[in-house]
C-alpha cells in the first residue's frame, strides 16, 4: 500500500459522453417543441390581429394547468435529489427520488389528459383547437420519453451500474427531465396564462 | 506512426484476430458499430443519391427551358413534383449523406478517438436515413410529393403523407448522426486537445452539427403539424388541395439562411487541405475557427420560415443575408495567407487543393448571391434567385466534399484516388455550380424573356456537367478499389491525427495510446521535433 500511495494518481479521463449526448438531444427536443409552440403563437397573433376570437372565454382554465406547473416544479427538485443521492452513493434516497419523479410525471400525464377532455376541443375543429391538441400532444410525447429515460435510469441504478465516480446516466436523465419541464413552464405562460 | 507510444507490431499482435478483419457482407453492414463502416454506408448511399439526383436534374432543367414546347414529365404537376424532389433531394439527401459519411469516418480519427460516440445510434441513423430516403423518393414517384398543382386524387393524399414521413425520417436520422458527431468532438478528444486545438474539419462538423440540431427539429415540428393536419385536422397547414401549400410550409429549409449550413463543412475541408498542401501551419488557426463559428451562427434558420416572418421586410433576415459573406471571405483570406506564406506548389495542383479553393469560391458566390437576394429593391425573393443560392451552396458543398474524399481517400477506403480524375470531377462540379447558379440568378432578375430562355439552356448544360461529375466520382472510387493502389499511411504528410494511423485503418483506429497533443497540428509538431533532434545530434 505504501508503494502505491506514493505513485501519482492517473489522469482522470471521463468523457461524459452520455451527458453531452443528452445535452444535444435535449436541445433538439426543445427545438421540436418550441417549433410547434412558435407556430401556435404566431397563428394566434395573426388571428388576434384580424379580430378573430382564438378560444371562447372560459374554456381553457388556468387551474388544472397551474397544477401541472407546480407538479413539474416539485419533480425538478426530486430529480435533482436523485442526482445528489447517486453521487453520494446513497441508493435508497436515489430510488425514492426517482420513484417520486416518476409519480409526478404520471400525475402530469393524468392532468394533461384531463385538460384535453375538459376543454371539449376536437382535432378537426378550429385552427386554435387543432394547434392546442398538437402542442399538448407533442408535450405528452416528450413527457413519455422523459419518463422512459427515467425508468431506464432506475433499472440501471438497481442493477448497480452507477457509482459516485461514474453516474452520467442519472444527471443525463435529470437534464432531459428539466428540459421537458421547461417546455411546459413556457407553454403555461404562452398558452394558458396569455390565452 | 510517430504519435503512438507502442510500435504497430506489438499492438497488432495484441489485437484479437476476429476483430481485425472487418466483414463485408450485409449482416456485417447491418450490425457494425465501427465508425468507418458506418461512414462508408453513408458515403455509398450518398453517391447513389448523387448519381440519381444529378440524372434527374437533366430532364428537370430541360423541362424548364421552354414550358410550352417541351413536356418531359407529361404534365405541369409531374414537372413541379420532380422539380421539388430535385431541390429537396439535393439539399436534404445528397449533401448531408456525403458530409455525414466523410465526417463519420474522419472526425473520430482527427480527434484521436477509437470510435464515434454512440456507435449503435450512429448506425441506426445511417439505416434510418436509407429507409427514409427510399420512402421519400418512391412516394414522390407514386403520386406523393409536397402537394399537387392539379388537385389531389384518390390515393395521392396517402402518398403525400408518405413523402412527409420519409422526409421526417431523413431529418431525424441526420439529427441523430449530428448528435453522435457533435458528442464525439466535444467528449472524445484525445488528452491535450483543447477545443481551440481541434482540427478545423472536426470543428466545422461540430459547428454544422450544432446548427442542424437547432434547425432540423423546427422542420420536424412543421412536418408533425402538417401530418396531423392531414390525418384529421382542419387542413389549415397540410391542405394538399391548396396546390403548393405543403411545399411552401417546408421550403425554408432549402433557402438561406438555413441552406448555408451545407457550406460550413466546406470551410473545414479547406482549412484541413490548405496547410497540408502548403506544408506549413495556418497563419491564424483561431481566426479560422472564429470564421467557421460565425458562419454557423449565420446559418441558423428555423426562425426565417414564412410562417414566422415576412422575409422581405425582416431586418434580421436582411442582416443575416448580408453578413453571411463576411466569414466566408475571412476564411478564404486566411487560407490564402497560409498558401502565400509557403508558396503554391509548382506543377499540376492536387485535386484536393483545386477542389478546396473552388469550393471556397463557389461558397463566396453563394453568399454573394444571398446578399443580393435580401436587398428589397431588387425584388429577388420568390424568384429563381432562391434556386441560385441553393444550387451554389449545394455545389460548393459537393466540390468541397469531392476535395475531402480525394484528400482522405486512403483513410476512407484504403486506396488512393486518381488525381487526374479528381481534377476532372472538381472542374465538372465547379462548372455545374457556376452555370446553374449564375443562370438562375439572371433569370431571377427577369431582364428579358429571350435572355431567360438562354439562361434556362445554360442551367441544362450545368445539369449535364453535374451528371459527368457524379459519374466521375463513382468511376474513380470503383477504379481505385479495382486497382488497389497502396497510398501509404500518410501520403500527404498530414498534420492531424488521422494521418498517424496505418492504412487501411485498423479497428480502434490507433494501436497503443496516443501521446499528449500540444497543438492543432500534432504530426507537424512531431516532424519539427524530429528535425530539431537530428540537427542537435549532428551538431
Amino acid at each position: 500500500m505504501t508503494a502505491t500511495a506514493r505513485l501519482p494518481s492517473p489522469e482522470l479521463r471521463r468523457p461524459r459522453t452520455v451527458l453531452v449526448g443528452t445535452l444535444f438531444a435535449s436541445a433538439a427536443a426543445a427545438m421540436v417543441y418550441f417549433g410547434v409552440l412558435a407556430l401556435y403563437v404566431s397563428r394566434r397573433a395573426e388571428a388576434r390581429a384580424l379580430g378573430v376570437e382564438w378560444f371562447p372565454e372560459g374554456v381553457v382554465e388556468l387551474g388544472p394547468s397551474g397544477w401541472i406547473f407546480w407538479t413539474l416544479i416539485m419533480s425538478s427538485f426530486t430529480v435533482q435529489w436523485a442526482v445528489q443521492a447517486i453521487q453520494n452513493e446513497d441508493r435508497p434516497n436515489a430510488y425514492v427520488a426517482l420513484g417520486l419523479t416518476m409519480l409526478f410525471g404520471a400525475a402530469v400525464f393524468n392532468q394533461m389528459w384531463f385538460i384535453l377532455n375538459d376543454t371539449g376541443f376536437s382535432l378537426d375543429g378550429t385552427e386554435a383547437q387543432f394547434l392546442f391538441f398538437v402542442l399538448n400532444g407533442t408535450f405528452i410525447a416528450f413527457l413519455i420519453l422523459a419518463m422512459a429515460f427515467l425508468l431506464l435510469t432506475v433499472l440501471r441504478a438497481m442493477f448497480g451500474q452507477y457509482s459516485p465516480r461514474q453516474n452520467d446516466g442519472v444527471p443525463a436523465a435529470a437534464m432531459f427531465w428539466h428540459t421537458v419541464a421547461t417546455m411546459y413552464w413556457i407553454t403555461w405562460i404562452a398558452v394558458y396564462v396569455t390565452k | 506512426m510517430t504519435m503512438t507510444e507502442s510500435p504497430p507490431s506489438e499492438a497488432a499482435e495484441s489485437t484479437e484476430p476476429e476483430a481485425a478483419v472487418p466483414g463485408t457482407g450485409l449482416y456485417d453492414a447491418l450490425t457494425t458499430s465501427d465508425h468507418k463502416a458506418i461512414g462508408r454506408i453513408w458515403l455509398r448511399v450518398g453517391l447513389l443519391l448523387l448519381t440519381g439526383v444529378a440524372v434527374l436534374g437533366v430532364p428537370v432543367a430541360l423541362e424548364a427551358t421552354s414550358a410550352d414546347s417541351v413536356d418531359v414529365f407529361g404534365g405541369a404537376n409531374a414537372a413541379w413534383q420532380m422539380n421539388g424532389l430535385y431541390n429537396v433531394a439535393l439539399v436534404l439527401l445528397v449533401v448531408p449523406a456525403l458530409t455525414i459519411g466523410l465526417a463519420t469516418i474522419v472526425v473520430p480519427m482527427q480527434v484521436g478517438s477509437s470510435n464515434i460516440a454512440f456507435p449503435r445510434a450512429a448506425a441506426a441513423a445511417a439505416w434510418g436515413f436509407v429507409v427514409g430516403a427510399a420512402i421519400m423518393v418512391v412516394s414522390v414517384f407514386a403520386g406523393g410529393g409536397w402537394g399537387a398543382l392539379d388537385g389531389v386524387r384518390g390515393e395521392e393524399a396517402d402518398a403525400i403523407e408518405l413523402t412527409l414521413l420519409g422526409m421526417g425520417m431523413v431529418a431525424a436520422s441526420i439529427l441523430l448522426a449530428c448528435i453522435c458527431l457533435a458528442t464525439t468532438v466535444v467528449s472524445l478528444r484525445t488528452p491535450g486537445m483543447g477545443l481551440m486545438k481541434t482540427p478545423l474539419f472536426a470543428w466545422s462538423i461540430l459547428v454544422s452539427a450544432s446548427v442542424w440540431i437547432l434547425t432540423l427539429p423546427v422542420l420536424i415540428a412543421n412536418l408533425i403539424i402538417i401530418v396531423v393536419d392531414l390525418r384529421g385536422g382542419p387542413l389549415v397547414f397540410g391542405n394538399p388541395e391548396a396546390s403548393t401549400m405543403i411545399y411552401d410550409q417546408v421550403h425554408w429549409i432549402l433557402e438561406q439562411p438555413a441552406v448555408f449550413v451545407l457550406g460550413i463543412p466546406v470551410l473545414g475541408i479547406i482549412g484541413s487541405v490548405v496547410p497540408v498542401v502548403a506544408g506549413t501551419r495556418h497563419v491564424a488557426h483561431a481566426g479560422l475557427m472564429a470564421a467557421i463559428g460565425a458562419a454557423g451562427l449565420l446559418a441558423v434558420g428555423g426562425w426565417s420560415q414564412p410562417a414566422f416572418s415576412d422575409q422581405r421586410d425582416e431586418l434580421l433576415f436582411v442582416a443575416f443575408g448580408l453578413l453571411a459573406v463576411v466569414p466566408v471571405l475571412a476564411s478564404l483570406g486566411l487560407n490564402s495567407l497560409t498558401l502565400a506564406k509557403a508558396g503554391v506548389p509548382a506543377g499540376l495542383p492536387p485535386a484536393q487543393l483545386l477542389g478546396a479553393l473552388g469550393a471556397g469560391l463557389l461558397l463566396l458566390l453563394a453568399t454573394g448571391a444571398g446578399a443580393l437576394r435580401v436587398i428589397a429593391p431588387l425584388d429577388l425573393i420568390g424568384t429563381d434567385a432562391d434556386a441560385a443560392v441553393g444550387r451554389l451552396v449545394a455545389f460548393a458543398a459537393l466540390v468541397g466534399l469531392a476535395a475531402g474524399m480525394w484528400f482522405w481517400a486512403s483513410k476512407i477506403g484504403g486506396h488512393a484516388l486518381s488525381n487526374a480524375a479528381g481534377l476532372g470531377v472538381v472542374l465538372d462540379f465547379i462548372g455545374a455550380g457556376v452555370l446553374m447558379g449564375a443562370a438562375h440568378l439572371l433569370i431571377g432578375f427577369d431582364f428579358d424573356s429571350g435572355l431567360n430562355e438562354t439562361m434556362a439552356w445554360i442551367v441544362f448544360v450545368g445539369a449535364i456537367l453535374a451528371v459527368l461529375g457524379a459519374v466521375g466520382v463513382v468511376a474513380s472510387v470503383v477504379s481505385a478499389r479495382r486497382s488497389g493502389t497502396d497510398p501509404g499511411d500518410d501520403p500527404w504528410h498530414g498534420h492531424t491525427l488521422e494521418w498517424a494511423t496505418s492504412t487501411p485503418v485498423p479497428p480502434g483506429n490507433f494501436v497503443g495510446a496516443l501521446a499528449r497533443v500540444t497543438s492543432e497540428a500534432p504530426l507537424l509538431d512531431a516532424a519539427e521535433q524530429g528535425s530539431s533532434d537530428e540537427e542537435g545530434a549532428s551538431s
